[in-house]
């Protein structure tokens, strides 16, 4: 009886293999670190007690671009071998240009400065970044920069701009997962990280499920050599 | 077959087809490499010069790697087929007549290399570090300049030599692999020696390191790691087809193998980069006078540092996320 329990526990995980666990290059966004908002030494500690390798620093809110420069002025020690910055995407009010030169402020630290192509609107500012400046595919709720034929614009306006592939939005535009293959296909040489997570009814970053890592499955593994960033907390052993 | 054919055939133009990514730099120095005044020219004029019966000139560095830009060195070696003797013909100053972008400062092609030396002294003291650098450019990166017979010949007893008795079918030539780590490590090392004497070329040489070195380290451990789906018979001659091969092919050739196209386009995709930007005098330049107190300044160090990050991940994906290499990572890569 006990050894009948053993082997199907042992099958049991064999079947929950998990490529997330198995993959080295991960790191977490403290986007999702909403209770400690402003409060980075702290966001820095939670990230790297899910991975030392990589951390996604957020600035969504324009707002909070001055503190997180502050932030790193003061020189933390900081133990990720990749950093990027997740630019604001809400509560602007700087003029484009001004906003780059603030964002062009962290290019010497951050291997990637993430922002999302709806909220740009003149894209030339930009180039100043170069190969620093990445953009996100849009999920469902945006009208722009969700496609491949709608990024296609941008990086056309961007030639130097990487390419962060949100998993989980791409399953929102669709639940087959075969608008996701067309953006890897498309952008493929272009990709500097990965956004992982489920979402929720309402479109919100929730921990990835189980389901939705054997969904994204095939797409993850063409995406070995890249970091992938957890956009919500790792799921419960 | 014509030449066009050739590169349309090989691992790097399928890695392109397979990942979507095109190396046009890498396949411009190629061409570059053999085209012009390339390969082809330098061997009917090299030729031309007496040489004794046991004697080869070869070409290492950028010319083994089939990667010739405008700031190449022409790193050239006397081999000799046999024991060591002090003159050969052609002589260095002979060969240095013909390629005029004279070999770097090392001093580790600046005689006639016999090939009873390279093999014979593997280990020990004798083994000294010249040696070692020598044994590992002709085998990783070289190219016959003249005399095809005499590298051919000196390549397979070396690969002779590190398949010994020890090795067994199906498993990883450990003597081989040992001494292709040795050399990683001992290029690593002997950068940090080489900044201790002074900042000069500091920035070049860690980018380098970070890129072509890289590469040729790769060029060698995988091949290496593949003899473990071969039969000890098999082994000799998959390893000297995969050397003949520049190491990016070999490379390329792996993450198709192990089905990682997409990682293996961004990764030498990186490195296609890297080349582009190094045939930029203006880029070059700013990594030659960069020092390690002013590269956090230096958008030039930091693209290449970037594109070295890029590379390596790759490759690391390649050793430790794909479905059998990571098998022999764990075995074979830290003891």
């Amino acid at each position: 009886m006990l050894a009948c329990a053993w082997m199907a526990a042992s099958v049991s995980s064999a079947a929950r293999f998990s490529i997330l666990r198995s993959h080295h290059p991960i790191g977490a966004s403290t986007g999702y670190m909403y209770d400690r908002r402003g409060d980075w030494p702290a966001q820095v500690n939670e990230a790297w007690q899910v991975s030392p390798f990589a951390i996604e620093l957020s600035a969504l809110a324009e707002e909070e671009l001055d503190n997180l420069a502050g932030y790193l002025a003061s020189g933390p020690p900081l133990p990720f071998r990749y950093l990027s910055i997740h630019g604001p995407s809400k509560g602007r009010s700087l003029p484009e240009p001004a906003l780059v030169e603030r964002l062009a402020e962290f290019s010497a630290l951050a291997a990637g400065i993430v922002m999302h192509p709806d909220t740009i609107e003149d894209p030339a500012p930009y180039r100043a970044l170069g190969r620093t400046l990445v953009l996100e595919n849009m999920d469902a709720r945006k009208e722009d920069g969700r496609t491949v034929d709608e990024l296609a614009p941008w990086f056309a306006e961007l030639p130097e701009a990487g390419f962060c592939f949100d998993v989980a939005h791409a399953w929102s535009i669709d639940e087959t997962m075969s608008a996701g293959a067309d953006l890897l296909d498309s952008f493929r040489p272009r990709l500097r990280h990965l956004h992982v997570s489920s979402l929720s009814p309402e479109l919100h970053h929730v921990p990835l499920t189980e389901e939705h890592e054997e969904l994204f499955m095939p797409l993850l593994q063409r995406c070995l050599d890249v970091p992938w960033i957890l956009e919500a907390p790792p799921r419960d052993p | 077959m014509s030449k066009e054919n050739e590169l349309d055939g090989s691992p790097l133009e399928q890695l392109a087809a397979a990942s979507g990514r095109d190396f046009p730099n890498l396949l411009k120095a190629r061409e570059a490499t053999h085209e012009g005044l390339g390969l082809e020219t330098r061997r009917v004029t090299l030729g031309q010069l007496r040489h004794d019966d046991d004697v080869a000139v070869v070409l290492m560095g950028s010319w083994g790697r089939a990667e010739v830009t405008a700031g190449s060195d022409d790193d050239f070696m006397i081999l000799v087929r046999g024991a060591d003797r002090d003159a050969a013909a052609p002589s260095i100053e002979d060969v240095k007549t013909i390629l005029d972008r004279a070999p770097g400062d090392q001093g580790i092609f600046g005689e006639p290399v016999a090939s009873d030396q390279l093999i014979g002294r593997i280990g020990l003291d004798e083994d000294t570090n010249s040696n070692l650098s020598r044994r590992m450019l002709l085998l990783l990166e070289s190219v016959h300049a003249t005399r095809e017979d005499i590298h051919e010949a000196v390549r397979a007893e070396l690969v002779d030599r590190y398949l010994d008795e020890s090795v067994k079918n199906y498993r990883v030539p450990r003597f081989l692999l040992n001494d292709v780590v040795r050399y990683w490590r001992t290029m690593c090392v002997d950068f940090a020696g080489k900044e201790r004497r002074g900042p000069e070329k500091w920035g070049i040489r860690n980018a380098k390191l970070r890129t072509s070195r890289k590469v040729l380290f790769a060029g060698g451990l995988l091949p290496v790691f593949e003899c473990s789906n071969r039969a000890r018979d098999e082994m000799p001659e998959f390893l000297n087809g995969q050397l003949r091969m520049p190491p990016t092919d070999r490379i390329a050739y792996a993450f198709l193998a192990h089905g990682a196209p997409d990682p293996g386009g961004r990764a030498l995709g990186a490195y296609d980069d890297f080349l582009g930007r190094l045939d930029d005098d203006e880029f070059r330049e700013e990594l030659e006078s960069v020092t390690r107190d002013t590269s956090k300044g230096s958008p030039a160090f930091q693209d290449a540092a970037r594109l070295g990050k890029e590379l390596e991940r790759g490759l690391l994906a390649l050793l430790f996320e794909t479905e059998s290499l990571p098998k022999l990572a764990r075995d074979y890569i830290a003891f």
